[in-house]
């Protein structure tokens, strides 16, 4: 299949990634656009073969971790951030999401990082422990127990 | 009772048989595993057909238009080098080489047999050799004096692996981890003249900047992000 054809039929899961990651529907789809931005423009670093997916998740990954240090190093600066960022509900994205993925994108938000990542790549995404590790760069323990840890900290936020 | 970790796995069909069949019996026997159990299925199960509304939602149109967008005009190796494939008469110096080279492409048979070139072909990908890969894998740019290839950024892409720029005697280029040799990415002649002890002097090539800038994702690495990257191995 070729490239494009391929990102474009990735683009549902990679959108639904992004909304595990980012704290607001649009914050989301920016950070999608920019994936696939940079996506296309380093396409040559792709290796036909190899799994599309696997790298597209990487550099959505990898956008919004620098997104997310940038941001905390400018708010380092001004003045915290809204009550309504800190609940993470974000009151522009009423219309387009329906009350069920605020709940669980709010639930997301107030992970670690480290263990949003790890919750969206194996509980949402649906990828292998191995899988999430090696896209993540760490050992598959430390993935198990970040995995863990915010499996705990969900099941108090969303209930069973 | 088993390690949380076991218990999880167990629950995302990570363990090998013999080992589910264990937790499974404890699971079994133990009436608050099984309703732990329960418990983070359903919430998993909420998770997913929350997240799940997105897979059926339509991909916004201003990003379903850029994924179809054709190629941007970027240098663009891998065609280039599919279109360079049979021009090659016959074995050139390595120099005269890198000087033929408008964006550094070397031919998967024409690579020089000695063993100092800087560069060598495998599986028709282009890796750093001998001198340069040495260099790539131990020096660092903070702590250079004499050396014959100098070390210039270090940075990871957006794919994630790390990537550093050199310049050595009569090229720079830029090569990229992979598995545990450096691919090279880029390698650009030194402008006629500016070859050996003066190249220094003559600042980046504004290929290689070109190329770093479309390659890069994030910062460089400062000085201790540079020894830390060296001491895990480039990974």
């Amino acid at each position: 299949m070729p490239f494009e054809d391929e990102l474009t039929a990735l683009l549902p899961r990679l959108r639904r990634f992004a909304h595990a990651l980012a704290r607001s529907p649009s914050d989301a789809d920016d950070l999608t656009q920019m994936t696939v931005e940079r996506a296309i423009r380093s396409r040559s670093q792709w290796q036909p073969g190899t799994r599309l997916d696997s790298w597209l998740y990487r550099i959505m990954r990898n956008i919004w971790i620098d997104t997310v240090r940038s941001r905390a190093r400018k708010e380092k600066f001004e003045a915290p951030p809204e009550e309504a960022d800190s609940i993470g509900v974000d009151p522009t994205c009423g219309m387009e999401a329906s009350m069920d993925l605020q709940r669980v994108m709010a639930a997301m938000q107030r992970l670690p990082e480290e263990q949003r990542e790890v919750v969206a790549l194996i509980l949402i995404e649906g990828f292998g422990y191995r899988e999430a590790a090696e896209m993540l760069d760490l050992p598959i323990g430390t993935v198990s127990s970040r995995l863990v840890r915010g499996r705990a900290a969900l099941l108090a936020l969303v209930g069973a | 009772m088993v390690k949380d970790e076991t218990f999880f796995a167990w629950l995302d069909g990570e363990l090998d048989a013999e080992e589910a069949a264990r937790v499974e019996a404890e699971v079994a026997g133990d009436p608050k595993l099984r309703e732990l159990a329960a418990q983070h299925r359903s919430m998993q199960a909420r998770m997913k057909s929350a997240f799940d509304t997105i897979l059926d939602a339509p991909v916004p149109e201003s990003i379903s238009t850029i994924a179809r967008k054709p190629e941007p005009q970027v240098i663009d190796f891998a065609a280039r080098r599919a279109r360079a494939r049979p021009a090659w008469p016959s074995l050139p110096q390595w120099a005269a080489m890198a000087a033929t080279l408008a964006v550094g492409i070397v031919v998967g048979t024409m690579v020089p047999q000695r063993s100092s070139a800087p560069v060598e072909v495998s599986g028709g990908k282009l890796y750093a050799a001998a001198a340069l890969a040495r260099s790539l894998d131990t020096q660092l740019a903070s702590a250079q004096s004499n050396e014959a290839d100098r070390i210039g950024m270090t940075f990871r892409d957006q794919a994630g692996s790390i990537c550093r720029s050199f310049t050595e005697a009569r090229s720079s280029g830029l090569a990229c981890r992979s598995g545990d040799r450096w691919q090279v990415r880029g390698l650009f002649a030194a402008p006629e003249g500016q070859a050996g002890a003066y190249r220094m002097a003559a600042g980046m090539d504004p290929n290689l900047a070109a190329l770093i800038d479309s390659t890069i994702s994030g910062e460089p690495f400062d000085a201790t992000g540079e020894k830390a990257a060296r001491d895990k191995g480039w990974r």
